[in-house]
């Protein structure tokens, strides 16, 4: 290959090259008044347990519900579905770019901040609301194959889908002995005769519900990132409006809609609540 | 200004002009995992270590070449192949409970099948002490217990192996043997050994039917009023068969094992605490349990109907813990026992992908 070729290619590619650069450059210039206005905002959700009122504290007997049953919490996963913001002029903000399922787990930190991707029109809003748990039109079989959430699955014969929640302790029953408990919520199923037989299945109860944050009016300008507190308080799902009995309902419920009929009625109550993020703390 | 971009766009153009005469660097094949039907789509595959054809072959190698450890006397020879057999699901297999190594010492543990690892998050061993299989593969050269070792030994037996170099140029661009390119090569091919091919993955991919008794096995499998397995050992939703957690399930009211979860995470509700195995290939993996305590599947089954003992680092989800265990009929235990079996896979048994190579470099010593 002569001299003379190599460097008529090398002088080509540089008239390109340096063609390109200056079109770059100037096609890079923009007269400040150009540039759209920054219209939106951002979110950041924080997710906490407290246990009467203060932060729950795990694998410890400390705690009484309102049946009387000491009892300790070792671990709660759970997922948060269709975040909505509600406007003030009757409109919502669904935010469902990139996540519109959030899983949540006391013993994984970093599911316990959700960096909503959504933009968020700046402006006044109402209210808050969510779906606790996964809306049965979403909630199908193998739509995680990875962990954590993958783990989360409910079995095929008892509705599918993936848990509600997974809330993990033991009481002190009233026989005296320690026993674990597993409060677990998804999709209930109706058998033939009341016999918990999966033979006897004649249908499915979608269990899960939509949560409206207490007190969850908020104003966010362009360019500026609110993040929040949703704070479950964990001894309301035990409370109200229904006492919930660890000696009556035993320490296994997914096979019992009645008892997780009682607990979705307390979740929707007054589980949850909501504040500006303040820190951990 | 225009001075400034030409030198840099000069610059550019001079340092993007590669030498025709000069030969590309060498790289080695990527090798590609399929996905089976249901399983996860993340692989845990280090990034200094992406897996290559060339590089699964040298592993393949040196997984059943008996000079592994160092040695190179016909009386002495050891390698990965010694205890991980494939026949067992790449696991010893009874009837010994806790394998020993080339000086007689025994491991602490019974050993865990080699199965489906490429999915393993990094808590690797029965209390998940090892990070990686790269770490595992390294350890096991200096532990008096298995190769009784050293990396210096090992590595200067392999490298005069005739074939070893050229093998190790093709995996990594260079013939340099060390103990680093040894554990990685080993654990590439590691991460070919994927089951995916039970029937019970036939019958969720839809290609297969279960029996009756399969069926009500699978029913007793996965729900809470039967015999609870799910929760810790995955099912339609998870079928690796494992959440690679850990979990104390009721063995023991006692606890001196000094190898336990709690050493790991020092957290006390881990004592007693050990992985929840994957049941893929269960019944060619025996003895059971971490200490390998039950010899068959049967006493297994018997343990959790009616021999679990409480304590207070029980886990939670073995909530059946109160009458004993989950109390299962002569029917059910064998109906649980017909749906276990559906987690047979012949295919991973009998691959010979996974099998040893036709020919070791060099003399082959075995």
């Amino acid at each position: 290959m002569s001299n003379s070729f190599i460097a008529s290619r090398y002088f080509g590619n540089l008239t390109i090259l340096f063609v390109a650069t200056g079109l770059l450059f100037f096609s890079s210039c923009k007269k400040p008044e150009d540039t759209p206005e920054e219209k939106t905002g951002k979110i950041v959700f924080h997710f906490t347990q407290y246990n009467e009122g203060a932060p729950q504290r795990y694998d410890t007997m400390k705690y009484v519900n309102a049946a009387g049953n000491h009892y300790l919490v070792s671990e709660i996963q759970y997922f948060v579905s269709d975040v909505k913001l509600h406007r003030a002029d009757g409109g919502a903000q669904l935010l469902d770019q990139w996540e519109d399922i959030h899983y949540v787990d006391t013993d994984l930190e970093d599911t316990q901040e959700w960096k909503v991707y959504d933009p968020v029109e700046a402006g006044d809003y109402d209210k808050i609301t969510f779906t606790f748990g996964i809306c049965e039109e979403k909630n199908q079989s193998l739509m995680f194959l990875n962990p954590p959430e993958r783990d989360m699955f409910w079995p095929e014969y008892l509705g599918g889908g993936y848990h509600y929640m997974k809330l993990n302790g033991k009481w002190l029953s009233s026989d005296g002995m320690v026993k674990p408990f597993n409060f677990h919520l998804g999709i209930g199923q109706i058998y033939a005769g009341g016999v918990i037989d999966p033979d006897s299945i004649t249908g499915f109860v979608q269990n899960y519900f939509e949560v409206e944050l207490p007190a969850s009016s908020f104003g966010i300008n362009a360019g500026e990132t609110k993040e929040f507190e949703v704070r479950m308080n964990v001894e309301n799902w035990f409370q109200h409006p229904h006492v919930y009995d660890h000696d009556v309902w035993g320490g296994d419920i997914m096979q019992k809609q009645d008892a997780m009929k009682l607990g979705c009625e307390n979740g929707k109550e007054d589980v949850f609540s909501f504040g500006e993020w303040k820190g951990d703390n | 200004m225009a001075v400034f971009l030409m030198t840099v766009v000069v610059m550019y153009g001079l340092s993007s002009c590669h030498d025709p005469e000069e030969p590309e660097p060498y790289e080695p094949t990527p090798y590609y995992i399929d996905i089976p039907y249901g399983f996860p789509t993340e692989l845990n595959i280090p990034e200094d270590n992406p897996m290559t054809v060339e590089g699964i072959a040298l592993g393949r190698a040196l997984f059943y070449d008996g000079r592994l450890n160092g040695r190179t006397h016909p009386d002495s020879l050891m390698s990965c192949y010694s205890c991980h057999r494939q026949e067992n699901s790449f696991e010893i297999g009874a009837p010994r409970p806790h394998p020993f190594g080339v000086t007689g010492h025994s491991t602490h543990h019974a050993m865990l099948p080699m199965i489906n690892l490429v999915w393993n998050p990094g808590h690797f061993g029965w209390n998940g002490s090892v990070s990686s299989i790269e770490e595992d593969v390294l350890g096991v050269i200096s532990d008096p217990a298995e190769f009784d070792s050293s990396p210096e030994k090992v590595v200067n037996t392999i490298k005069n192996i005739s074939g070893y170099p050229e093998m190790f140029q093709k995996a990594f661009g260079t013939p340099d043997v060390t103990v680093d390119r040894i554990a990685k090569a080993i654990a590439q091919f590691v991460r070919t050994l994927i089951s995916s091919d039970t029937r019970f993955d036939r019958y969720m991919r839809g290609e297969e039917q279960l029996t009756p008794e399969e069926l009500r096995g699978f029913v007793l499998f996965t729900t809470e009023e039967g015999a609870d397995c799910f929760h810790c050992h995955g099912g339609y939703g998870n079928p690796l068969f494992t959440t690679n957690g850990f979990y104390n399930n009721g063995k023991d009211s006692v606890f001196t094992d000094p190898y336990d979860r709690f050493s790991v995470t020092g957290n006390e509700m881990d004592k007693g605490a050990y992985k929840a195995t994957t049941l893929r290939n269960i019944e060619f993996t025996g003895p059971y349990m971490h200490d390998g305590r039950f010899e068959t599947l049967d006493d297994v089954i018997e343990f959790y109907s009616h021999d679990l003992v409480n304590s207070p680092y029980i886990d939670p989800l073995m909530h059946h813990i109160a009458d004993g265990g989950i109390q299962l009929t002569p029917q059910e235990k064998s109906d649980l026992m017909a749906f276990i079996k559906t987690l047979r896979d012949e295919t991973f048994i009998g691959n010979p992908d996974f099998g040893p190579p036709e020919k070791l470099p060099g003399n082959n010593p075995e």
